[in-house]
């Protein structure tokens, strides 16, 4: 291989690389084995406990699904990161009531989520000043 | 077992990994363990594809350098998998891909002796280089053990995950 057919070939791996980089962070693996990103899963209820780790963080809360109370698990992004946007162990205490929107677990009779929009019941973020995840912010 | 799993995870430096915030903790341990990675099958690629006829004109003598390196970034790659093990430590040795993925880098290591010791019979004193009959299969093995290893480390994120 001359040097010029290998440096079009570095370059076109590079380039290729850089636009994998674009995918957003949040997605650095995919959810898609375990969560489907075509339906939509919505629930409000008490926190039961907040997990702040790494890789993944997990947040519980209870609600009523057709009559029963089951016990949702909400996927979350590491401790690492969630600790930079101002969540601590506090942030979510137990019996605080949310609401959250996210992709369902494909397991059967599961009830977890990820990739979740989490917020007060009246759709307020969790942080003072914090963050909503949606496109269209509820009206004030 | 579950007993020295549990007490593994509630140790204060498998609590720090798994629970800090600093970027110092599981970023940092996880990144080693991918440029550890990197060293130990970049290097041992190399002298397999040597070994398979890439790069010809290289006497297969002059990548001895090479496996004291591979060495350094196995023993880099032993402490923050012990960590990264320690962390999770119930549900890792629960997971059969862990187990196969352990089986695949110790047959990688033994492979990686073998291809050593044909590097090491090869010193720039011997006229001309010869590779024994094995030297392909042992190289192609190699390669393909390294390979499966880093995929069964990699669905550990998927398999066997509660």
């Amino acid at each position: 291989m001359n040097v010029r057919r290998f440096t079009l070939y570095a370059l076109s791996v590079t380039l290729a690389a850089a636009a994998l980089a674009t995918v957003p962070v949040i997605a650095h693996h995919s959810s898609a084995p375990f969560y489907d990103a075509t339906k939509k899963a919505e629930a409000q209820g008490p926190v039961t406990k907040l997990l702040l780790r790494n890789p993944h963080s997990f947040l519980y809360f209870e609600s009523e699904v057709n009559g029963k109370k089951v016990e949702w698990q909400v996927e979350l992004g590491p401790a690492a990161s969630l600790t930079r946007t101002g969540w601590t162990t506090d942030t979510l205490k137990p019996g605080t009531i949310i609401k959250v929107s996210g992709q369902p677990s494909r397991a059967e009779g599961s009830f977890g989520m990820c990739c979740a929009k989490v917020t007060r019941p009246d759709g307020s973020p969790i942080q003072p000043g914090g963050r909503v995840m949606e496109e269209v912010q509820p009206p004030r | 077992m579950t007993d020295l799993t549990a007490w593994l995870e509630g140790t204060a430096l498998a609590t720090w990994v798994r629970e800090s915030a600093s970027l110092w903790a599981y970023p940092t341990v996880l990144t080693l363990h991918t440029v550890g990675l990197g060293i130990v099958v970049g290097a041992s690629a190399v002298v397999d594809l040597r070994l398979l006829g890439y790069g010809r004109k290289l006497r297969i003598g002059a990548l001895a350098p090479l496996f004291p390196l591979m060495a350094w970034a196995f023993a880099l790659n032993a402490l923050t998998g012990l960590l990264l093990y320690i962390a999770d430590a119930t549900i890792k040795t629960g997971q059969w891909v862990f187990w196969l993925k352990l089986a695949l880098i110790f047959a990688a290591l033994w492979v990686t002796f073998a291809t050593r010791r044909i590097v090491l019979d090869n010193p720039d004193s011997r006229p001309e280089d010869v590779i024994p009959p094995n030297g392909t299969m042992l190289a192609f093995a190699s390669l393909v053990l390294w390979t499966a290893a880093i995929i069964a480390g990699r669905f550990m994120a998927y398999i066997g995950v509660p």
